[in-house]
């Protein structure tokens, strides 16, 4: 174990290095852009990817996030030209590529399995990419030893890959990408295989790698808080569609689809009606257990059955307020920072689960009789028919 | 106090004698395997091989190897290692293209295929080179066809003749060749390939540098396989050298059925189980050689 400690923090001292040893001379960004538009692909009658249309800057680190199943390998796999779509098309600084063979695209990619050629030696691995370029043998061995010096793994080059641990196998299935700048790099959950502290630590190197560099990323993950940590962007898939596509915040704080608002974090859903009789603004929604809860501004119909969605965060116990919805508490259990409490509204009918709220101040105890509200910033209203 | 002290060396002499039963239980197990071996191959061994140095009226002699290895018998063995060779490279050859073809089909196909190659192995040797004969004599289907379509050369001679003999041992091998090959093709993680192709590496390129390197163990094991046992397969050649070309099982029956030589048989047979070593000998420097470098280039 001490081995593996050491490489761990010789990797984390090294990724700014890394980074700066892999910068091209002149200082504008290697990323380039990659627009999609309606991108499909069905396998014998099933649709696994279904219309994806995206605009990714160049320089941005985009993360397709979802279940297994959603569509997001598959659509990373057409991007990389692994797969070829049924229709659609994908473009890379406005030069079509959709039928392009996968070594022509010049992407680079990194997967979960690291793909290491076992025959060949860690040194030997890193330069193959460069060999296929043509790079001269000097030049080669000038590159390959600057990238492993900066990764840490200079004393591991005359290895092959099966004698590397885990970590390591990945760092340098990245140096193998890094080394000959690739503008777009693609990656399918590449850190999938290591433990919890490997794979926080390899995030940070990614990151920090792909901001020195201006890469321009796409990255694919069932991991939501690898998601959050990396992205500039993230797409959350679903049954083969992007359901929203938006920056960390956006898709926290405004979701668009009650399956994102549940995804993402967790949320109460609340069914009610839209209220009547006050013009176009139907903000203000009647709960079935009575009370009211303010909405933010959204597109509906005044009288439209819907689902308010608030994160258990963002619900707040008042004493008495007016419109505000009372219950039971009925547990509530200390997790450290902040108390985590579960509440029974009164008239909420059987089988629906109780409130879960989340709360910093001193918390009530359970059988205590308490009143909820949100406020209006926090609350997502949906159509009560929309799926999630 | 004498109980105490008593006490536990009852207890040592208890477990030791356990210890004792079941190794001799497993001494007991072993009996069966080393009488077997023993009867079966080592006693032949070492009775061909104390044969093979004894002088007509007894006594110790070396003269039996004298005469394998000078004159005709010499050629006779540089042949049969030729033909052994010969063999090998075509079934490599032959069977690197099957079993590439078949490691790629679906598994149903595959199977089928494979199917394919290895039942006419369960057809008796004869039957298969008859058929052979059948098919490359001088008025065979081969050459009338050859004839027929006034190919330059026709009709070739592809029988009683060293091409005849090399045609028939490797239709023998190939089944193994392709056994071997198709196993560790199989074996190769397609995403390698994949993973060279999107670093732009051509067709050419992933096979030479990627597709070859990881199925040379079983392209090794794969032609020594088949040279080690074409050195003493004796039905082909026998027949489809047609008496002109001998190989050196042919003499060992020669000697032992019309010459009642049995001494001289006995060199050659323990000839053929050096050049045997020798090939699996060459086989695992091989192996060792390619683990020293690995060893040196991680060292250094």
């Amino acid at each position: 174990m001490p081995e593996r400690t050491q490489s761990l923090t010789a990797g984390k001292l090294s990724a700014d290095d890394l980074a700066a040893a892999l910068a091209p001379r002149s200082s504008s960004p290697t990323g380039k852009s990659l627009s999609v538009t309606g991108l499909r692909k069905s396998y014998g009658g099933t649709t696994v990817v279904d219309g994806v249309d995206m605009e990714i800057a160049a320089g941005e680190f985009v993360t397709f996030l979802g279940s297994s199943g959603s569509g997001k390998t598959t659509t990373l796999m057409m991007l990389a030209g692994f797969t070829e779509p049924d229709s659609g098309s994908i473009a890379v600084d406005g030069h079509d590529i959709t039928r392009l063979n996968p070594g022509k695209r010049d992407f680079g990619f990194v997967f979960q399995q690291y793909l290491l050629f076992p025959h060949m030696t860690v040194a030997e691995n890193v330069a193959f990419p460069l060999q296929l370029r043509g790079v001269d043998k000097a030049e080669i061995r000038r590159r390959v030893g600057e990238t492993l010096e900066a990764a840490g793994l200079s004393k591991f080059a005359g290895r092959k890959p099966r004698e590397l641990s885990g970590g390591q196998q990945q760092r340098v299935a990245l140096c193998r990408v890094l080394v000959y700048r690739p503008p777009i790099v693609l990656m399918d959950e590449p850190l999938g295989a290591l433990d919890k502290k490997l794979r926080d630590q390899m995030q940070t190197e990614i990151k920090s790698i792909q901001r020195e560099l201006g890469l321009t990323v796409v990255y694919v993950t069932h991991d939501q808080e690898e998601a959050l940590v990396l992205s500039d962007r993230i797409a959350i898939m679903k049954d083969g569609s992007i359901e929203q596509f938006d920056t960390p915040r956006g898709l926290f704080e405004r979701p668009r689809t009650p399956f994102v608002a549940d995804f993402l974090g967790a949320a109460n859903f609340l069914t009610g009606k839209v209220e009547d009789g006050r013009g176009d603004d139907c903000t203000r929604v009647r709960l079935d257990t009575g009370g009211v809860l303010t909405a933010r501004a959204h597109a509906c119909v005044p009288g439209q059955s819907v689902r308010a969605a608030v994160r258990p965060g963002k619900l707040r116990l008042v004493s008495a307020e007016e419109g505000c919805c009372t219950g039971t508490v009925e547990t509530a259990v200390y997790v450290g920072s902040l108390t985590r409490i579960t509440v029974r509204l009164d008239g909420a009918a059987p089988g629906t689960p109780p409130l879960r709220i989340e709360t910093a101040l001193a918390p009530p105890r359970p059988g205590e009789r308490v009143c909820v509200t949100a406020d209006q910033d926090d609350v997502s209203v949906f159509d009560a028919t929309d799926g999630g | 106090m004498a109980g105490t002290a008593l006490a536990p060396a009852k207890v040592r002499v208890k477990t030791s004698e356990k210890r004792g039963h079941r190794s001799r239980i497993a001494l007991v197990n072993a009996v069966p395997v080393t009488v077997f071996l023993l009867v079966l191959f080592v006693y032949p061994i070492i009775g061909v091989l104390s044969l093979s140095l004894e002088g007509d009226s007894g006594g110790f002699t070396l003269h039996w190897y004298a005469d394998a290895l000078s004159g005709v018998n010499l050629s006779v063995l540089l042949s049969t290692l030729r033909i052994s060779a010969e063999t090998a490279l075509l079934s490599l050859l032959v069977g690197f293209v099957l079993a590439h073809a078949i490691a790629r089909m679906r598994p149903v196909f595959a199977a089928l295929a494979m199917l394919i190659v290895v039942v006419p192995h369960f057809i008796s040797a004869l039957v298969r080179t008859y058929g052979w004969i059948i098919m490359l004599g001088e008025h065979g289907i081969l050459n009338t066809l050859a004839t027929s379509l006034h190919a330059p050369g026709a009709p070739y001679s592809l029988l009683y003749n060293e091409t005849g003999v090399v045609i028939g041992t490797t239709s023998v091998m190939l089944p193994y060749t392709v056994l071997v090959l198709q196993g560790v093709m199989r074996g190769v993680d397609g995403r390698l390939l994949a993973a060279a192709a999107g670093f732009g590496a051509s067709r050419f390129t992933i096979f030479r540098r990627i597709y070859l390197p990881l199925v040379a163990p079983g392209i090794g094991t794969a032609g020594l396989l088949s040279f080690i046992l074409c050195l003493g397969y004796y039905i082909t050649p026998a027949l489809m050298g047609g008496g002109k070309q001998t190989v050196v099982a042919a003499l060992i029956d020669q000697q032992v059925m019309q010459q009642d030589q049995w001494n001289g048989a006995a060199a050659f047979g323990v000839i053929l189980l050096l050049l045997t070593f020798a090939g699996l000998g060459v086989l695992g420097l091989a192996k060792l050689r390619r683990k020293k470098t690995a060893a040196r280039r991680s060292s250094s």
